[in-house]
């Protein structure tokens, strides 16, 4: 017998009969109460749970119209068991089956039997979400991946016209033998381009090209209702707003043409500070000054903060040792591990932070100079270094990595507050800081998405990433962790770049009940049977 | 010094680790010709997670072609080849003595029963020996170039029944291996089949080894006759097998001869062919069964994209045939470049 993951079920093996639990339902289609509100507090616990799994009611006559179309569903645990969660795996739930997508006449064909049937259909890229956004409860899990062919590369207006399931590392093998780059993507190899457009994009060049979905100049996108349709900012332009950083709420995104820029490997430099708050003051300088091409912050330890610098050129490497470098109150590595070592050498009962310090010195730096990766002392392929060292350092079946978007003024507060909460619940973790530039004319795309409300100029993120280093922690921790982190948020008038799935009782307190219900209604006449990425936002 | 700050390669791991990264299926030469999840390293091993058994997965047992690709990215250190060659002995072991087989099984386990066939001693036990494989040795003209490029005594006995055993999933007879690892002790070990060197790297862990495209490569005249317009398709199983130390080889060899290499940007060697079980049993693959991934000619095409090589040089025989079929430049075996004895020497780095 297959078995399923049944968040509110359980059956009592004595009696073999199925025991309902007393979890109120919620409607598809409404926002349910808020359980993070204040006054929901009271008696309960201040956490969210998986969204309960889709009884299957009308699956058989769903199943029989697709196959009587031609359209290949899988079933099974060797089909849907690569589906079970996503990359934050605390969220469970199994498909009733799967639909590898192929072209967009295929998904049109699936939604409009979606709708006909009301069966829930979750799309998925990468599956790189870590709220359970990209897990599907039941219905049918449509894999976007199996559209990863790049159409069309026009080297002279420098764009590309490629389906959407494609992975941004197979899409820069593709460009890389053009000799040309995508602007800017997630330092991580495995997320897909629509995945990432219908979410944000962050990458070390944010601060000075703006998120991956700022890049996008068209999108095809097939509707909840199963309509195809091209968009733009002139073509259907509220599709394309709604569409972009819109979860995948209001469409499929099938086919997108991107900006490019030639390809150039990067000069890094590396500077080492021991205190975050001038760390993060040193990288809005960079930024506001557009001293670099690319910036960012990744902390080892709370005392041991690297703000890495990069460049495409030579020439704006020369501009900025300078004008730049001597600024910043960083010191490269030998200075830095001299100061580490007076530091520790008059405090010698924090040995083991020492010792824990150099250990994870001796096992991650050398991850970022890996001489296979490197050429003539430049990185040829940062998503490849970063995503590697990620994986191998932080990687886990378990990852939870609350984050949050703050207005540049309120960042470092945001972030100071967010460390103690790191401190309380973790022994280690990680802190991985990126500006987001601003593009003022795509001010429409960032309505109730990762950009907070009224933002200008720069957003910075910053990621808070627990080691969970093989240690054992409940859900409730790990729930418990995020929600102290995204209080923060609220309090200080920040946003999130993971606001969906198992974070959704966020939503309405970050962005108020009238623009909630505001895209609640224009989802519910875009999708009458409430049947796309359901439970992701609404 | 703490045991933590030592620097001890740690042991591979097995499915259940496997954290969904999906770095293993970017190199995967099934996941490009299918662009079906089930059809990754990635895909079974989750599968495997969620209870899924060795028949389930049998399709996408059978298409791996077992080029290790996936073992250098996965961050978890799962040995991913080893996991499907284990699902293979299986799968192998659970079919009934009774039911219909390949005729080239049968006739294995014949040839894996009788024994090491009559071997003629070589000199001495610290001389390299060469295991040539049975497509080299099926070309006697250029087995004899091969030879002469090396200046090492062929190995008669080259083991391609236990390569095959390996491949297909037979179990060795303990006897066959041992007499096969003592007559290959003390020698230097260059050998044709990449994943017979990847185990023999496990069974003989002090002995010298390299594959034969590095040892063809160290040659002065194979290098004097590689150009910066040439492609040098690396053969990906030796690759692989020993990453570390290979992906430093063939920089060097970049360096000093400008050629490009069959890399990708994960510096993983990009297979030329794909082809799994049915290809090596002999069989016509299933098509339908398998989803496309029976496709070869996939691998060669997405080399050759964007790509405008003058030749392309290669390491395996078998990819010949595959650029062959796909393209109209010139494509050349390694051993057809040239010859020196004294480079050998010099080289002993590309050794393990
Ligand atoms: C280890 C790790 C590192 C990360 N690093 C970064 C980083 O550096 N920068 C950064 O920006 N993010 C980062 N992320 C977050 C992650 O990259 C993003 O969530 C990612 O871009 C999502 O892409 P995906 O293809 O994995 O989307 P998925 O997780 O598959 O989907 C995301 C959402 O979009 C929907 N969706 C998927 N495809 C489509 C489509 N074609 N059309 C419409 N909707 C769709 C899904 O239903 C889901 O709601 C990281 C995550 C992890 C786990
Ligand atoms: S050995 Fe090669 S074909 Fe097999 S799973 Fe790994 S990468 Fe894919
Ligand atoms: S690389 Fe390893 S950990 Fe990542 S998906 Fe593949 S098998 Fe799993």
């Amino acid at each position: 017998m297959r078995r399923f993951f049944f968040p509110g079920y359980y059956s009592s093996p004595a009696s073999k009969r199925t025991i309902l639990l007393n979890i109120p339902p919620v409607e598809p289609g409404t926002v349910g109460p808020c359980p993070v509100a204040p006054d929901a507090l009271q008696g309960i616990k201040r956490q969210q749970t998986n969204p309960a799994r889709w009884n299957g009611a009308g699956w058989e006559p769903f199943v029989a119209t697709l196959r009587a179309a031609g359209l290949d569903l899988a079933e099974g645990a060797a089909a849907c068991g690569v589906y079970l969660t996503d990359a934050g795996g605390t969220a469970c739930g199994l498909p009733h089956g799967v639909v590898l997508a192929r072209s967009a006449g295929q998904i049109a064909l699936l939604l409009k039997a979606a709708q006909a049937h009301r069966v829930p259909v979750t799309v998925r890229g990468g599956g790189l979400t870590t709220e359970g956004e990209s897990v599907a409860f039941g219905g049918v899990l449509l894999d976007m991946t199996g559209m990863s062919r790049v159409l069309a590369i026009d080297a002279a207006a420098l764009t590309v016209r490629t389906e959407a399931g494609i992975y941004w590392h197979s899409l820069a093998e593709e460009l890389r033998r053009k000799n040309l780059d995508y602007l800017s993507a997630p330092l991580n190899l495995t997320s897909s381009v629509g995945g990432t457009l219908g979410v944000g994009g962050i990458d070390v060049n944010s601060a000075r090209l703006g998120c991956s979905a700022d890049q996008a100049l068209s999108l095809q996108v097939v509707t909840p209702t199963g309509d195809v349709v091209e968009c733009s900012d002139d073509e259907n332009p509220e599709l394309f707003q709604r569409v972009i950083l819109g979860y995948g709420q209001f469409g499929i995104i099938t086919e997108a043409t991107l900006r490019l820029r030639p390809y150039t490997p990067l000069a890094m430099h590396y500077f080492y500070y021991s205190s975050l708050r001038t760390a993060i003051e040193d990288l809005q300088m960079l930024d506001r000054n557009d001293a670099s091409d690319y910036s960012g912050i990744l902390t080892i330890m709370d005392c041991a903060v690297n703000l890495l610098v990069a460049f495409d050129s030579a020439e704006r490497e020369a501009a900025f040792r300078a004008n730049w470098k001597s600024r910043l109150r960083g010191h490269g590595e030998l200075g830095f591990g001299l100061c580490m070592a007076g530091h520790y050498a008059l405090r010698p009962w924090k040995l083991r932070e020492a010792l824990y310090l150099l250990q994870r010195k001796r096992a991650v730096f050398p991850e970022f100079r890996r001489a296979e990766y490197m050429r003539d002392g430049k990185m040829h392929d940062r998503t490849v270094v970063f995503s590697r060292a990620v994986w191998k350092h932080w990687g886990s079946r378990n990852m939870v990595i609350p984050d949050l978007a703050m207005p540049a003024d309120r960042f470092v507060e945001a972030v100071e507050r967010g460390n103690a909460v790191c401190r309380k619940y973790f022994s280690h973790y990680t802190l991985y800081c990126v500006g987001i530039r601003l593009r003022p004319e795509h001010r429409p795309h960032y309505e109730m998405s990762c950009i907070p409300p009224g933002a200008e100029g720069w957003v910075y993120g910053c990621e808070f990433e627990p080691m969970i280093e093989g240690g054992v922690y409940s859900r409730d921790h790990f729930q418990a962790f995020k929600n102290a982190i995204y209080d923060i948020g609220l309090d200080l008038g920040g946003s999130y770049y993971r606001f969906g799935g198992m974070m959704k009782g966020y939503i309405r307190r970050v962005f108020g009940d009238e623009l909630v219900e505001r895209h609640l209604a224009m989802k519910r006449r875009a999708d009458p049977a409430m049947i796309l990425n359901r439970d992701v936002i609404f | 010094m703490p045991a933590f700050l030592a620097k001890v390669p740690a042991a591979p791991r097995d499915y259940s680790a496997c954290s969904g990264c999906s770095l293993c299926l970017l190199v995967c030469p099934m996941w490009r010709s299918s662009h079906d999840p089930v059809f990754t390293p990635e895909g079974l091993a989750k599968a495997l997670q969620c209870g899924a058994t060795a028949s389930e997965l049998a399709a996408p047992i059978a298409a791996c072609s077992l080029c290790g690709a996936c073992d250098p990215v996965c961050p978890e250190r799962i040995d991913l080849s080893g996991m499907i060659m284990d699902l293979r002995r299986r799968l192998a072991n659970a079919l009934p003595s009774d039911s219909p087989r390949p005729a080239l099984l049968d006739e294995l386990h014949a040839r894996l029963q009788q024994g090491a066939p009559a071997t003629a001693p070589v000199a001495s036990r610290s001389v390299p020996v060469l295991l040539p494989g049975p497509v080299l040795r099926s070309d006697p003209a250029l087995m004899a170039q091969v030879q002469a490029l090396l200046g090492i005594a062929v190995f008669d006995d080259d083991g391609d029944d236990i390569a095959l055993a390996i491949e297909v999933g037979v179990e060795i007879p303990q006897q066959r291996l041992h007499a096969f690892l003592d007559s290959l002790r003390g020698h230097s070990i260059v050998a044709a089949d990449g994943l017979l060197l990847r185990q023999l790297r496990r069974w003989l862990p002090g002995s010298q080894r390299m594959g034969l495209g590095p040892a063809l490569s160290t040659r002065a005249a194979v290098r004097s006759n590689l150009a910066p317009s040439d492609l040098y398709v690396i053969e990906p199983r030796a690759f692989h097998g020993d990453y570390e130390r290979m992906v430093g080889y063939y920089d060097r060899l970049q360096r000093e001869t400008g050629c490009s290499l069959s890399l990708d940007l994960q510096r993983i060697a990009i297979p030329a062919s794909s082809s799994g079980l049915e290809h090596r049993l002999g069989l016509v693959p299933k098509r339908d069964v398998l989803r496309g991934v029976a496709d070869d000619d996939v691998q060669a095409r997405w080399l050759l994209q964007g790509r405008t090589p003058a030749r392309i040089v290669v390491e395996s025989l078998a990819d010949r045939a595959a650029f062959g079929r796909v393209c109209d430049l010139p494509v050349v075996y390694l051993a057809e470049l040239g010859e020196d004895p004294e480079m050998m020497k010099k080289f002993r780095h590309a050794f393990g």
